[in-house]
């Protein structure tokens, strides 16, 4: 295993524990980019050893969509802090029944 | 091989018209739909008389333009073939369909859903003019099945009439029956041979194909008998009346019903293969010449007699076709085309100058006087279908006749009893409605019709009276490019027998309407009256139609079943039953936690397991 890809590795189960065990939204967000960033590290890195522009044209869109994705993201959370509510993720229950 | 412009043409110009037309005209101008459309008209007439004028010179195209789809070892090309048979139909569509087309400009003037019509319309031209000029079996499908929607959408055009909407459907359905046993023929050509483009499939055929290959030559002709309206399934035709009268000509002469005789015609190959198959298709087609003539002599509708008169004229064609002489049947289809499209537009004429959508003979009679100019084009086709000479009906039932004389006396006597029943139901048409007392009606009030509406129909009863001086031209274009073997291809050599036989068939059908009509101006009305059985036998073609309406009330009730009982219960059930079944699940594996952390635990988990199984 190459150090490029244990680093992708490495974000992206830091990036997984985030999302999994912090209780609030904006941190779990920050865990999803870690999760991306850490997929796109390994992408890079591959795409340099087979020499394929394809995984190149990936990262940037994975990059792309990755902003849209931070933009909604955001902005929900910015909506429920205006609504009132607190930022943890076990505030959001009320789809249960 | 360079393709050239006109057969381009042939496709851009409907295609190009009808795009303007729907997206600019008519939303933003409905009374200018028909220019573009009328001047697409002229293009496709004279890329097909171009056409046509090439291929005489021994010119034939057989041409794939591109791969249409492909899967495994099959493949589908789009293709155009041009060969003696395509052209001469196709420039004959193209030019009566165009008169049509300005025919109908006038006629469909006033109705408000004018920019319908004429898109509907122009397809229906498009569809035939693309069906004729296919060079393979599914891509003829594609636009035979353009046909079948756009005759469905043209006959319930006037959609706040019941019986518009109902003889629509019915013609549907009844062009379903058909298109079914078409489609199940393509498969079994795409599984056998994994090509279908004419000239392979023919090839391919020599080496055998087992008793598939006659179930594919029965299935076509299934085909081509409800699209040609042959005897089981004829009764849509007669009522597909209920369509404005621009549509019922179109469809008769031009597009829809000369589909399934082109059909047979080219495949004809495939079908000669068939042991015993042709004589089928003459047995059916002789039989309804003679079942739907004897019927066309006992309506009063206007339209109606001349809807049962093309339903004997193809089964002329069927009779000839199957009896191998498919170069006749192919004549016989181009005069018809002339005759035929000039009679119902002077139809059209009457009803229109009645102001009504039909016409009746007990609202008709001399009308000579108000109409004269329709009344001596109706006369010229007339004296057409009843095969007089030097009219372009003679040279196609003559051919007809000697054909049928050749094959046996049977044979004979179907067509000749076909001959001069169409001589008498024409004939008394034209006493009814021309002729004889004026039936309580003011002078004056029918009036003769304008001029864009009276100069297609005087070219094409123009075409109806000399276009017989073009079948030796027709002949020779027929043999050009030819699939079918040269001698089911030749036309008939003038005989003085033959000829005897078909002008007094129709002269003994001409005088017996003149007796039944004009010696004895209320014939036609007291045997209604003193025989009301015969009146109700006539009425119900013999019985068939109680048997079509015991099978379709059959087929209703297994569809509803089906509709009913199998999916809206069974099927349905299960579907909507999952629901409830998935719910009830999760509450008793107490998943549904609401807490966004758990989910996505059981994402990761879920997962897991499929890396796993990917992996190990």
């Amino acid at each position: 295993m190459t150090p490029a890809v244990q680093v992708g590795l490495a974000l992206f189960g830091l990036g997984l524990a985030a999302v999994a065990l912090r209780g609030r939204l904006l941190a779990m967000l920050l865990g999803l980019e870690l999760m991306i960033a850490g997929v796109t590290v390994i992408l890079t890195y591959q795409a340099g050893v087979f020499g394929d522009p394809a995984g190149l044209a990936a990262v940037v869109l994975i990059i792309a969509v990755a902003a849209a994705e931070a933009v909604v993201g955001l902005c929900l959370i910015l909506r429920l802090h205006h609504a009132g509510l607190s930022g943890e993720a076990s505030s959001l229950s009320e789809l249960r029944e | 091989m360079a393709v050239p412009v006109s057969v381009y043409l042939l496709f851009l110009a409907p295609t190009a018209a009808l795009l303007v037309s729907f997206f600019f005209l008519r939303p933003y101008k409905p009374g200018w739909t028909h220019l573009p459309i009328l001047a697409s008209c002229a293009v496709v007439s004279g890329s097909a008389i171009d056409l046509a004028a090439k291929v005489y010179t021994g010119w034939s195209l057989d041409q794939t333009m591109g791969l249409w789809m492909a899967a495994g070892n099959w493949s589908v090309s789009f293709g155009v073939r041009i060969d003696g048979l395509s052209s001469a139909v196709l420039a004959m569509v193209a030019v009566v369909g165009a008169l049509i087309h300005v025919y109908a400009a006038g006629y469909m003037k006033e109705d408000p859903a004018f920019p319908r019509f004429f898109l509907s319309f122009h397809l229906f031209y498009l569809s035939m003019i693309g069906m004729l000029v296919s060079n393979n079996f599914v891509q003829f499908y594609l636009f035979w099945e353009g046909v079948g929607l756009c005759s469905f959408l043209l006959i319930g055009f006037w959609t706040h009439k019941p019986a518009a909407r109902a003889a629509s459907l019915q013609a549907f359905v009844t062009n379903r029956v058909g298109d079914f046993a078409f489609l199940v023929a393509i498969f079994i050509l795409l599984k056998t041979y994994g090509d279908t483009s004419f000239g392979r499939v023919f090839e391919l055929m020599a080496y055998g194909g087992g008793p598939l290959l006659a179930l594919v030559g029965l299935l076509l002709f299934v085909a081509a008998a409800s699209k040609s309206a042959q005897f089981p399934l004829y009764f849509w035709l007669p009522d597909a009346m209920e369509g404005p009268t621009p549509v019922s000509a179109l469809m008769h002469a031009a597009t829809m019903v000369t589909a399934g005789i082109f059909l047979l015609a080219r495949a004809w190959p495939l079908v000669a293969f068939v042991p015993g198959l042709p004589h089928l298709i003459a047995a059916v087609g002789g039989g309804t010449a003679v079942f739907a003539g004897l019927l066309a002599c006992g309506q009063t509708d206007l339209k109606r007699i001349l809807a049962y008169s093309t339903v004997s004229h193809l089964g002329l064609m069927a009779l000839a076709l199957g009896l191998g002489r498919v170069g006749i049947a192919v004549l016989h289809l181009i005069m018809h085309g002339f005759f035929k499209a000039v009679l119902f537009l002077c139809a059209g004429n009457i009803a229109h100058g009645l102001g009504k959508s039909a016409a009746d003979i007990s609202e008709t009679g001399g009308l000579r006087k108000s109409m004269p100019l329709t009344m001596a084009c109706f006369t010229a086709g007339a004296l057409s279908l009843a095969g007089f000479w030097p009219t372009a009906g003679f040279f196609s039932k003559d051919g007809i006749i000697e054909a049928a004389l050749e094959a046996g006396p049977g044979w004979l006597a179907m067509a000749l009893a076909a001959a001069a029943l169409g001589g008498f139901y024409i004939s008394r048409m034209l006493f009814l409605a021309f002729f004889g007392p004026s039936p309580e009606q003011k002078p004056g009030r029918c009036h003769e019709a304008p001029a864009c509406m009276a100069v297609p129909v005087g070219f094409l009863a123009l075409a109806a009276l000399t276009a017989g001086g073009l079948s030796h031209g027709i002949g020779a274009l027929l043999g050009i490019g030819r699939l079918s073997s040269e001698e089911s291809l030749a036309l008939a050599h003038f005989s003085w027998p033959v000829f005897g036989l078909g002008t007094s068939a129709a002269v003994a059908g001409l005088g017996l309407a003149w007796f039944a009509t004009m010696a004895r101006p209320s014939f036609d009305w007291t045997w209604r009256r003193r025989l009301p059985w015969l009146q109700a036998l006539v009425a119900s073609d013999f019985g068939w139609r109680k048997v079509v309406a015991l099978v379709a009330s059959a087929c209703w009730g297994l569809a509803e079943w089906i509709g009913g009982f199998l999916d809206h219960r069974t099927w349905d059930g299960l579907i909507e039953g999952s629901v409830p079944a998935s719910v009830a699940l999760g509450g008793t594996l107490s998943l549904k936690s609401g807490r966004l952390g758990d989910y996505l635990w059981w994402i990761l988990t879920g997962t897991a397991v499929l890396l796993a199984a990917v992996l190990l």
